[in-house]
């Protein structure tokens, strides 16, 4: 009796820390028995590695979106590793080579964004807006607009499998088992977590604030190029396209995940369900066979059901800490005051 | 305090240079193309994107201009209407170009330009792009996407006579006149066509990504899909992608192999078609398009009027019987 009254108590925290989880599964048994080819292990395996470039770029936009910040430029970090891991001097280099190369290109892009924030306190939508437009025009200058097919190493790493299990999942296991680590585990998480719920408090207590959110950007930065691995993998072609769009993608997942824009709440596995329910719904719409137009209006829908709810959770926190349920930006466009209140 | 705030001006000043370099580095790849030198007439060129097509494109309008005495100032938009009414302004006002040649990210937002132009006396001309307003526009030429939807129909229907074929369709942007048109044009012509079921329609929003899982999902729900129209050929190392996971990528003759046909006759399209996993590719006549277009140019610049003033060229289809006649006329398997 008491186990299974335990059982129930870890099961209704579960779903406390992760609403999403239930409609992920409602989602998955609605689809089920409308379409007998849907709950096939082949196709669950299809949704897990299209999930898992998302996965993996979303992981690291948490870090970023748990600071209060954005980083609108992971598309285009995506396209410029993928760009460089192309290019001629790289592309014939081992995989590991190839791998640390291109590993190191998102560090440096996500250091570039992180420091501008970081240290000028120009608003983060603003610095990625710009270094959107930078890495996607020097992309472009590297592979010259062309589509570059990828040799069979590379393409590997998409296609291939251990113990039956698809490499992209694999990589997206790993880095979503290892942001969580960090997330929660790590001084460097709970600094991410304080700097995001209140960085005027943050600064005061001694917390290395501009450190933790550079860190942030590389974080997003290292995983966008890993991501653009698996993504390109996949496509076994790097395409001048490629990564258009996908920022607003991966917040959508990140924000569906339970954290919220404004900063200091939020958790690497919601972020997960978030980008499996995206994935999910949209290999649903075609097994459906709804009309072209019907996927625009789900997807925005969801996007617009995601930022309500985010909404809805904001002004509970707000309420909860005294506040009226409208908290002002700071100068910086922060809602450092709703906490500290 | 104050020191602060001059690093926040002068870091404000970094990012808008930084914005400003980056729309440069795209937006005028190819401008040394265009320094005026002595009485040598200019024309400025503003494209939508560059990608493998509109390099062609590029290379098409070069040649016939330079054949024509003409020289080039070049810009990319980068998918943005605004920065292409910018760059036209720039180029009509600032530069004093003699002609504008643009390809229209947005057909209707471009109509401010197109009165500009006509205000300044300065012949204004569209290609591949159609443009909603037409009384501004000097020449107009573009692609027939409902003739090329229909030429993939004719391809399908010819198949479909030995074996019958169930179809994926993919569609390109849902709001792209070109991939309306193809869509629409293949629709009208397979309906009721009793050996040809359409059994999905899969936006792709022309994002390759999307292409790739949309046939991924669309292979899963129906295995017994035999037969893809590919919108565009930059979609096809997508398609290919997700075949080669299912095990259907094979070429032609072989029990698993999938009947495709796509558009615009790329170098992916052509490798395809040599490599016989690809059936057909109707190609653009993107050589027809810089040719005309200076003629148009040469013909307004002399002031006489431009008839016909709206031209539309249809594809060239390439399929395994004629690859050997007429792959030298496709731009992809030229280049």
């Amino acid at each position: 009796m008491s186990r299974a009254t335990d059982c129930y108590g870890r099961l209704r925290a579960v779903l406390r820390r992760e609403p999403l989880l239930p409609v992920l599964v409602v989602v998955l048994l609605g689809l089920a028995a409308s379409y007998h080819e849907f709950a096939t292990v082949a196709n669950f395996r299809n949704i897990a590695v299209q999930a898992s470039p998302l996965i993996v770029a979303a992981v690291g936009m948490t870090y970023v979106i748990m600071t209060a910040g954005i980083d609108l430029s992971v598309g285009s970090m995506l396209f410029l590793a993928a760009a460089i891991e192309s290019s001629r001097a790289v592309v014939g280099l081992p995989t590991a080579v190839v791998f640390a190369v291109i590993c190191a290109t998102g560090v440096l892009m996500g250091l570039l964004n992180g420091v501008a924030v970081a240290f000028t306190r120009v608003p983060a939508l603003i610095v990625t807006l710009a270094t959107m437009q930078v890495f996607r025009g020097a992309g472009g200058h590297v592979t010259g607009q062309q589509n570059i097919d990828l040799p069979a190493n590379l393409r590997g790493i998409g296609t291939g499998s251990l113990l039956g299990v698809p490499t992209p999942v694999l990589i997206a296991a790993a880095v979503a088992l290892g942001g969580g680590f960090v997330f929660s585990r790590t001084t460097f998480g709970r600094y991410v977590q304080a700097v995001g719920s209140n960085p005027d408090a943050a600064v005061n207590a001694g917390l290395p604030v501009r450190r933790v959110l550079v860190g942030a950007y590389a974080v997003a930065g290292l995983l966008a190029a890993v991501a653009s691995l698996t993504q390109t993998a996949r496509l076994g072609a790097v395409q001048p396209s490629i990564g258009q769009g996908f920022e607003l993608t991966v917040i959508t997942a990140v924000v569906l995940g339970g954290t919220t824009l404004f900063g200091g709440r939020g958790s690497i596995g919601g972020t997960v369900l978030g980008a499996l329910v995206l994935t999910t719904v949209q290999t649903g719409l075609v097994f459906s066979g709804a009309s072209p137009y019907v996927f625009d209006i789900v997807r925005g829908s969801v996007l617009l059901a995601a930022v309500l709810a985010a909404g809805a959770r904001w002004r509970k926190l707000a309420h909860a800490v005294g506040l009226t349920g409208r908290g002002r930006p700071s100068r910086d466009g922060r809602y450092g005051g709703a906490t500290s209140a | 305090m104050k020191r602060f705030g001059v690093v926040r001006c002068l870091a404000t000043v970094a990012v808008a240079s930084l914005t400003l370099t980056a729309c440069g580095s795209t937006a005028s790849s190819n401008g040394s193309d265009g320094a005026a030198s002595g009485k040598k007439r200019t024309l400025g060129v503003s494209f939508d994107l560059l990608n493998a097509i509109r390099q062609a494109e590029k290379s098409s309008i070069q040649k016939a201009a330079e054949a024509a005495g003409y020289s080039v100032i070049f810009n990319v938009a980068d998918q943005d209407a605004q920065k292409q009414a910018s760059q036209i302004q720039d180029l009509i006002q600032t530069k004093k170009v003699d002609a504008v040649i643009v390809i229209a990210q947005d057909g209707q937002q471009i109509a401010s330009s197109a009165s500009l132009a006509k205000a300044r006396n300065v012949p204004f001309l569209a290609i591949d792009r159609s443009v909603a307003d037409q009384q501004n526009i000097t020449f107009q030429i573009t692609g027939d996407p409902v003739a090329d939807g229909k030429a993939v129909a004719a391809e399908f229907i010819a198949a479909a006579k030995t074996t019958p074929l169930k179809v994926l369709e993919l569609v390109g942007g849902l709001t792209d006149q070109n991939a309306i048109g193809r869509r629409d044009g293949f629709n009208a012509a397979v309906a009721g066509q009793p050996n040809i079921t359409v059994v999905s329609q899969v936006p792709t929003d022309w994002n390759p990504t999307q292409a790739l899982d949309g046939t991924s999902n669309a292979l899963q729900k129906d295995p017994t899909i035999n037969a893809i129209y590919v919108p565009s050929d930059f979609l096809l190392p997508s398609v290919q992608s997700a075949l080669t996971a299912a095990g259907r990528l094979a070429p032609i003759g072989d029990p698993k192999h999938v009947f495709m046909v796509t558009i615009d006759g790329d170098q992916n399209g052509c490798k395809a078609m040599q490599a016989k996993t690809l059936d057909a590719d109707i190609a653009t006549p993107v050589d027809e398009f810089g040719k005309q277009a200076i003629a148009a140019v040469t013909t307004a610049l002399g002031g006489r009027p431009v008839d016909p003033k709206t031209v539309q060229a249809k594809g060239l289809t390439l399929n395994q019987a004629n690859f050997a006649t007429t792959s030298s006329q496709v731009w992809g398997c030229a280049s």
